[in-house]
């Protein structure tokens, strides 16, 4: 009898601390995102301290080195990249407003129709699709832009938050694991040691295969005089962190861009041609250099990961939901071949 | 004045057990060719733990991750569930080294007899030393493998010295059968 009313008391202890951890996660959700966006940020860039230290830098030292370079790398991108890329994506949205380009996109239309006569082009509607998709991505982005504590905590309370987590996060890790207890301390160093390796190589890897992909799309299309070149580069970086789909999900707006402006065929097998050396040169080289596919997730579990990110979280949820999906996946299955190791299950 | 005695009590007391850890540290083989400043940057990497008397610190066929060294207190290293006891170890003892280098069942248990602080080094320490500080993971790696070698030299001797006997007994036995 005992037994049971302890059992049910933990039960509604346990229930009750979910429940306040979710309020209080929910009422701090703007904070939760700034440290998890920090220590994501912290977390890709420590092996570089790590490498600093074993050159003879103090962690300080190399901390305050990385940190600077970072940031001024932001900050000239801000200053450079942000304003082109607002200019282009208001003038974009406003020539297609204009109607300006309507004779374009039918005479796009008309290619379409042309060369594949089984798509009922009247149901695909280009340019409303379009039109929504542009008014979509720059309302999220005035949204990001227009709020006031996004862009305190993007400019101070971040850069701040990663300071420490570079410096201390040693530090902080050991306090942790201090607090675990005798007989699940050596299982759970072990398990997140496990974490660790995995989730390094697979994040890092996937940050640096988007950088390497957006970068090279940018210049490729800015070679070929395609307008919008560094919001379509940015995109398809972001978009290769999507399996399958990514690739190719960064040359249609090239494409339709190209469609649009009345550019020639030739443009856009010139456009395919760039998009297939980048994603060519992502396979052969840097794919097998940052080792970024060592999480094999499942086509049915990286649709679904999408779909949800995508309905819960909106754009930016549709581009992370892989690394998340991949985080996920690794925590769990070392969690628990970890606990069945050490006998635990 | 009061306030000066205070502080200086405070650091004093620090400072002085960290001097323990230091000169314990040293004492340990792995760790013998390291100065002052390499034994800090092992002191900051390694997790100090209590454990109560007749705790376990782990137990015979659990995957062993890594080495514990006793600061104080009593460990017994016992075999089996009748607890048949191997040795008892205490303060500037190690046990568990093996695991540093493979992820292999623990061959024995190991219960503080009293209570006992201890400090842990792990595989995932070792290899992020490795990474950080190749001079220092090297010299204890190097160490280790010493270590290894004396053991296994030993273990070659001791099996020698079995064959031998095991090649007289035989012969015994068959001088034995033919008279």
């Amino acid at each position: 009898m005992d037994v049971t009313v302890g059992r049910f008391l933990r039960f509604i202890v346990i229930l009750f601390v979910m429940v306040v951890i979710s309020w209080l996660m929910y009422k701090l959700a703007d904070l939760l995102t700034v440290v998890i966006v920090s220590f994501l940020i912290s977390y890709i860039l420590d092996p570089v301290a790590s490498y600093m230290e074993a050159r003879g830098f103090s962690r300080t030292a190399a901390t305050a080195i990385i940190f600077t370079v970072f940031f001024l790398l932001i900050a000239i991108n801000v200053w450079l990249v942000l304003p082109g890329m607002f200019g282009q994506l208001f003038v974009l949205q406003k020539q297609l407003s204009s109607g300006g380009t309507d004779s374009l996109i039918l005479a796009a239309q008309d290619f379409i129709k042309s060369t594949a006569s089984m798509v009922d082009i009247e149901s695909i509607d280009i340019k409303g699709k379009l039109e929504s998709f542009l008014t979509y991505a720059s309302d999220q982005v005035m949204a990001i832009l227009s709020n006031i504590v996004s862009i305190i905590s993007a400019v101070v309370i971040i850069p701040f938050v990663v300071f420490f987590f570079l410096r201390d996060g040693r530090n902080m890790k050991k306090l942790f694991i201090s607090y675990i207890p005798n007989r699940y301390f050596e299982m759970m160093l072990n398990i997140m040691h496990k974490i660790d390796g995995q989730l390094g190589g697979y994040l890092r890897g996937q940050f640096t295969e988007a950088a390497v992909v957006g970068i090279l799309g940018a210049i490729a299309l800015l070679i070929l005089k395609v307008k919008y070149s560094i919001i379509i580069g940015i995109f398809a970086g972001l978009a290769n962190l999507i399996p399958y789909v990514g690739p190719v999900a960064g040359a249609v707006p090239a494409i339709l861009v190209t469609l649009v402006n009345g550019g020639s065929t030739s443009t856009i097998i010139y456009i395919i041609i760039a998009f297939a050396i980048v994603q060519f040169i992502d396979n052969m080289i840097v794919q097998p250099i940052v080792l970024s596919k060592s999480v094999d997730l499942h086509p049915l579990i990286i649709v679904f990961a999408v779909l949800i990110g995508g309905k819960f979280f909106g754009l930016l949820g549709l581009l992370l939901a892989v690394p998340a999906a991949g985080i996920i996946k690794v925590t769990s299955s070392e969690i628990y071949y970890g606990l069945k190791k050490f006998r635990h299950l | 004045m009061e306030e000066d005695t205070l502080w200086g009590n405070i650091f004093h007391k620090k400072e002085k057990q960290s001097d323990d850890i230091y000169t314990l540290l040293a004492k340990v083989p792995i760790f013998q060719d390291l100065n002052k400043r390499e034994l800090k940057a092992i002191e900051r990497i390694l997790h100090q733990r209590t454990y109560n008397s007749n705790e376990p610190i782990f137990n015979e066929g659990d995957t062993g991750v890594g080495m514990f060294i006793i600061i104080e207190g009593r460990v017994n290293i016992v075999l089996g569930k009748d607890y048949k006891l191997l040795a008892t170890l205490s303060n500037g003892d190690f046990f568990g080294e093996m695991a540093l280098l493979s992820e292999v069942p623990r061959t024995a248990s190991a219960l503080a007899s009293i209570e006992s602080q201890m400090l842990g080094f792990f595989q995932s320490d070792l290899f992020g030393l490795l990474e950080t500080n190749p001079r220092l993971g090297n010299k204890i790696m190097f160490r280790l493998a010493q270590m290894i070698a004396d053991r296994l030299r030993f273990s070659n001797l001791e099996n020698q010295q079995l064959k031998i006997k095991l090649a007289r007994l035989e012969e015994k036995s068959k001088e034995k059968k033919v008279s």
